[in-house]
């Protein structure tokens, strides 16, 4: 209950820090896709499709007879498509893109509210330098398990469905280690949040321990 | 349950009471996804849709009397995107080649209410050409043992990268003896062009614009590894059970397609080049008599025994979900189809093309650019024929010839020659032409040579 009141008060109190960041990382993160596209590929996207996502998850909805297979349905629905259509082949062949996709967006919102809750909590907290680095790096590998397995770069390489690796196979991950890496997504972006997760409730905790950890140092004294 | 029922159809009165004025009459809404840049998926999609043959083959009487049809088309790069858009019921049918396929049918049986079925095939290669590895058309590499050490690129999850690992499985190369790139087709033929990488796995036609535009070069045909080549159609299984009619349209309309293209095939590639962009003389490759691509929409146990053994592959490789072939595979509706037709399906079903055996004796070919099409009975006459035009300085669009070992279509001026004695031999890989002119007392040449021989004739 503790650590709950010791989270909630940074909430509080930060929360359009926390709104603010989720949506810097949520925007962040499509613009930083974007560069290492065209980085890649040397080239700049030349055609834009934007599509009727909230006609498109009522159609969904309605024609999914279970509740357990809409999600993972709508967690595939695109916003806007931008990227590099080729015409050197065929009537064109889109040969990247980058698809804004509104759950991954709302993924990577609570992603950075997490971090700036975390950094909240480690700037009211001081902590000693190492413990200090060990929970920012904590934070930056969470960061990174739940950004990478939320990439929404796609290109046509695989006829097998499009999936979060295929973002990294296009920057130039081998073959094997995309394959061994695919289905182990949920359970990376999973990991991810725990970490995160972790950090936060173990701040709170260091936090709420301390008055009495003082007050047993002075008695001891 | 009740309670999780009553709070869907809640959700969707308040979200769709807008719309709610609009349902008037019925209306079946029939959405494919097609590939238009994937030649064995025409006969199911761009053939079908520029001619209206769906449109003429709908059921318009009984329960679909007063029906209004509302049919979309939407073209993809590949099957993946399209087993998602089916997933999200934005497309009923779904026309891939033979990996796509099986990892529609396995996400599909993933789910706990969504199934697909796979209702008919489009065309087949018995032995598996239209995939092919293909190398720069200046690269010293000629045979497959070559490629130990090289860069290899193929779009991954695509027939053509299993054909890829089974050739070179079958060729005792470990997958540690070379370095697999995942690439796209656009981007393995740029790099073909630019000689980027050492070799490229594609799918059909990839391999044929590459050898036609003159950047690259076949070293290995997908018929070495003796697997059919398919590509078919899947429909959402409740779309198929609520209007099973539709679907037997469909495959009417997947019949008559066929039936079109080898009426005159020259018209037949001459209208699609229009339609996707891919060039004639390509097309012309797959679709003219002695072509890569059988038309015929039956499911052979052939075919669900390649099916199954790529699955195989993918579950080896990709860990995807496992597939009932019983519960995935039907041919009610083609059956139904063909007795509508009055078409004997297991006719049909018992046919099968080898082209090694179906081609022997077919006559080479000149595409004049003015004339069209002329038949050629002996290599000796083809080349003549070429030197006569090459005289006048006539545009030649196409050759076609035939390799001599698997009676595989080729280009003219892609394959190899052999000059024996007076009689002259075509092979698709230089290895096969060495040991035919050795064994023959006769000598590779370039196909610019062998006409030369007949230009100073007359």
């Amino acid at each position: 209950m503790d650590i709950l009141t010791t989270i909630g008060h940074p909430m509080r109190q930060d929360w359009r820090r926390m709104v603010v960041m989720g949506l810097m990382f949520a925007l962040l993160m499509q613009v930083l896709m974007m560069i290492a596209l065209m980085v890649r590929f040397q080239a700049l996207p030349n055609y834009v499709v934007g599509y009727d996502w909230i006609g498109n998850v009522i159609h969904i909805i309605k024609s999914t007879p279970s509740w357990s297979d809409i999600l993972p349905i709508v967690n595939q629905e695109w916003l806007i498509e931008i990227g590099k259509m080729n015409y050197d082949y065929g009537t064109g062949i889109s040969e990247w893109s980058l698809n804004v996709v509104p759950i991954r967006m709302m993924v990577l919102f609570l992603l950075g509210a997490l971090v700036a809750l975390c950094l909240s909590l480690l700037r009211r907290h001081q902590c000693d330098v190492t413990t200090g680095t060990t929970l920012r790096a904590t934070t930056g590998i969470g960061t990174i398990l739940i950004a990478m397995t939320n990439a929404t770069m796609s290109w046509v390489v695989c006829c097998a469905a499009p999936s979060w690796v295929v973002g990294l196979a296009m920057l130039g991950l081998g073959v094997s280690t995309s394959l061994a890496l695919e289905s182990m997504g949920p359970a990376l972006n999973l990991a991810g949040f725990g970490l995160l997760l972790c950090t936060i409730v173990y701040l709170a905790w260091r936090k709420t321990r301390l008055p009495q950890l003082i007050n047993r140092g002075l008695k001891n004294a | 349950m009740e309670l999780r029922t009553s709070l869907k159809s809640a959700l969707l009165a308040a979200t769709l009471m807008p719309l709610g004025y609009a349902a008037q009459a019925e209306e079946i809404s029939i959405a494919v996804g097609h590939q238009s840049m994937c030649t064995d998926t025409y006969t199911a999609g761009i053939v079908i849709k520029e001619l209206g043959l769906l449109e003429k083959h709908l059921p318009t009487d009984g329960k679909y009397a007063d029906a209004e049809y509302d049919i979309t088309w939407a073209d993809y790069s590949s099957g993946g995107p399209i087993t998602n858009q089916m997933l999200a019921n934005k497309l009923n049918f779904g026309v891939m080649g033979d990996y796509p396929l099986i990892v529609n049918g396995a996400k599909f049986q993933e789910t706990d209410s969504l199934r697909t079925v796979y209702v008919a095939g489009t065309g087949y290669n018995l032995k598996g050409s239209g995939n092919a590895i293909v190398v720069p058309v200046e690269s010293d590499i000629y045979s497959i043992d070559q490629l130990k050490g090289k860069e290899v690129s193929t779009p991954v999850g695509s027939a053509a990268w299993g054909m890829l690992l089974k050739a070179m499985q079958d060729n005792g190369i470990p997958t540690s003896e070379y370095v697999l790139k995942n690439q796209s087709p656009a981007v393995g033929a740029a790099n073909i062009a630019a000689g980027k990488i050492d070799a490229h796995s594609d799918f059909c036609p990839w391999s044929e614009i590459m050898e036609y535009r003159g950047t690259g070069r076949k070293i290995f045909d997908g018929s070495e590894t003796g697997v059919p080549y398919l590509h078919g159609v899947v429909v959402r299984q409740d779309f198929a059970e609520e209007y099973p009619e539709v679907v037997q349209a469909f495959i009417k309309a997947v019949y008559e397609a066929g039936e079109w293209i080898r009426e005159d095939p020259m018209r037949a590639v001459t209208e699609m080049e229009s339609w996707t962009g891919v060039e004639k003389e390509v097309l012309y490759l797959y679709f003219s008599e002695g072509g890569h691509l059988t038309l015929e929409p039956s499911i052979k146990t052939e075919w669900v025994d390649a099916l199954k053994f790529n699955h195989s592959v993918l579950v080896k490789e990709k860990a995807i979900p496992p597939l009932d072939f019983d519960a995935w595979i039907t041919e009610d509706y083609l059956k139904a189809a063909y007795a509508d037709m009055g078409v004997d399906y297991e006719a049909d079903k018992a046919t099968m093309v080898d082209p090694e055996v179906a081609n022997k004796g077919l006559p080479m070919e000149i595409w004049h650019s003015r004339d069209g099409v002329s038949t050629y009975a002996s290599a000796a006459e083809f080349l003549k024929g070429m030197a006569d035009i090459r005289a006048t300085a006539a545009l030649v669009n196409a050759t076609y010839v035939y390799d001599a070992e698997t009676g595989l279509k080729l280009f003219g001026k892609t394959a190899f020659w052999v000059k024996a004695g007076n009689n002259y031999a075509t092979f698709l890989r230089k290895g096969e032409a060495e040991a035919y002119a050795s064994a023959n007392s006769g000598a590779v040449i370039t196909f610019d040579e062998a006409i030369a021989e007949f230009a100073s004739e007359t």
